[in-house]
């Protein structure tokens, strides 16, 4: 009994002390703090960050690859995406017309995993707010300003479009 | 002639008065500030940091919110009582302030029996929260204000205990004196004397002292996850801020008090830091009681870091716990450590 006592006496303060010692920790300088002050500082996107589709532009041809198969069009879940081909030219596909409405966009993915040609890329951006409905429906210019420029590997999208 | 001289008298006692006051403002806003900062740390966030230059003008901001907010009285409440009650919770807070010596003669005003005064000044606000939880007409308000009752009445005791250990052993019940009989260097400060028994009732100040001004792990009568708010659930605007006022000021005056009676009070840790000599270095003799309120609010600082650090690690005990806590432990303990100084003061002190 008095045995019991003596060690709970002893155990509660061994265990207050190891949890001053546990929040002290953290109160050291050495500890950073986790929060992020986005909008003065941007936060690191992870590696793999997958935003919207994008159509990223190929620097060989000065456009993106996309051939205007229409298939992300009939993947997509919500339908929001439009594709209009061009059939000015027969030797080369094109679309005439590439629009996302994102404002319904689930960010599941399906187009760019459908993609045959491995253009639709997903953005590396997040702030996609604006006032009105119509500015969420990104056409094919914004889709390609958004992706940007690939970096210098077009043998992947060639070696596929041979094949 | 007479009424000059009256009017004189108190234009002086308003003037102390008004001081008092302004510096238990500055030190709730510094006390509320400087807490959020603090959880914050330990929480891995970062605390307030928009409002001005990082967050300095948070809890300004904040009371100015609570200024502009309607003052709900709920129907069925006691409208007299629940208006009174904050008033009841202020007042006491800041009665304490009066005796506490700040500095080298920078009391408001030195009672003879100041630790009297302390104790039973700082007990009249749990009337004020009985008050509050019975004019809400709110269960949870009535309830909470019914733990608050028990969990006070219990931890007066260890509370009167506790000082009564530095009270024996200094031979005097005013706190200036008390201060006084702890000057030199830190080692003969209260906390470092009489072994067993001092630092004890240090302990046990702290412990009841945490559960007399209602910090986390005695915060059984408001607590948040049981009772919505305990006894202020219903008060809102400028009400809800003076109890918010009372608590902070409260935090400081434990701290207060543990600084008179265990850590020297105004003196600095080493004489040759003290007011005299520095005063003597460098020859300038008004700043002689404010290098001792420096010394006073350092050490001051530093405890309430302590309370916010404890504050902001244990959780929350439950009621029985708490009753156990002061009952069953830290009252027979404040009882023998009474019973060893009262003999250790006859026997060995003469």
């Amino acid at each position: 009994m008095k045995s019991t006592l003596c060690k709970d006496i002893v155990n509660s303060f061994v265990s207050v002390a190891k949890g001053l010692w546990v929040t002290v920790t953290h109160w050291s300088p050495a500890r950073p703090s986790v929060t992020e002050l986005y909008p003065d500082v941007m936060p690191e996107l992870p590696e793999n960050f997958r935003g919207m589709p994008t159509l990223p532009v190929n620097p060989k041809t000065g456009r993106s690859g996309c051939i205007a198969c229409g298939a992300c069009m009939r993947m997509c879940p919500e339908q929001i995406i439009k594709v209009v081909a061009d059939k000015g030219d027969p030797k080369e596909r094109k679309p005439a017309e590439f629009t996302i409405d994102i404002s319904r966009c689930m960010w599941c993915g399906l187009c760019m995993e459908v993609c045959p040609t491995n253009c639709l890329k997903p953005a590396r951006t997040f702030e996609h707010a604006c006032y009105t409905r119509e500015c969420m429906v990104y056409t094919l210019e914004d889709l390609m300003k958004l992706g940007g420029t690939l970096p210098e590997e077009p043998e992947s999208v060639e070696s596929e479009e041979s094949s | 002639m007479d009424l000059v001289e009256l009017a004189k008298q108190l234009g002086i006692i308003l003037l102390i008065a008004v001081a008092v006051l302004g510096f238990m403002m500055v030190a709730v806003l510094y006390i509320i500030l400087k807490l959020r900062w603090v959880i914050a740390r330990i929480q891995s966030r970062l605390g307030p940091n928009r409002t001005g230059p990082w967050g300095v003008a948070q809890t300004v901001a904040d009371a100015l919110k609570l200024f502009q907010k309607e003052d709900i009285i709920p129907c069925g409440a006691d409208k007299w009582l629940f208006t009174i009650a904050p008033v009841i919770v202020f007042v006491p807070a800041y009665l304490v302030y009066v005796v506490i010596p700040f500095g080298e003669g920078l009391t408001a005003h030195s009672l003879n029996i100041g630790a009297i005064y302390i104790s039973a000044i700082s007990s009249i606000g749990v009337i004020g929260i009985v008050v509050a939880g019975w004019a809400s007409n709110n269960k949870w308000s009535l309830l909470g204000a019914f733990r608050g009752a028990s969990q006070l009445i219990a931890y007066e005791v260890p509370i009167i205990l506790a000082l009564s250990i530095p009270i024996l052993i200094t031979g005097t019940l005013d706190l200036d004196k008390i201060v006084q009989a702890q000057a030199g260097n830190f080692w003969n400060w209260n906390l470092f004397h009489a072994f067993p028994m001092l630092p004890l009732a240090f302990l046990m100040m702290l412990i009841a002292g945490l559960a007399e001004i209602n910090v986390t792990p005695f915060d059984i009568m408001e607590a948040e996850s049981e009772l919505v708010a305990g006894f202020n659930t219903e008060y809102s605007g400028m009400k809800f801020a003076l109890f918010f006022l009372a608590e902070f000021a409260a935090s400081f005056t434990l701290a207060a008090i543990i600084v008179t009676l265990f850590l020297g009070g105004y003196q600095p840790p080493l004489h040759i830091l003290g007011a005299q000599v520095t005063a003597k270095l460098f020859g300038v003799i008004p700043l002689f009681s404010l290098i001792s309120l420096g010394w006073f609010i350092f050490k001051c600082w530093v405890v309430v870091l302590g309370i916010m650090w404890i504050r902001s690690t244990l959780p929350r005990v439950r009621m029985d716990q708490l009753m156990n806590l002061s009952w069953k432990a830290l009252i027979p303990v404040g009882l023998v450590n009474l019973l060893l100084t009262g003999a250790y003061v006859v026997f060995w002190m003469k």
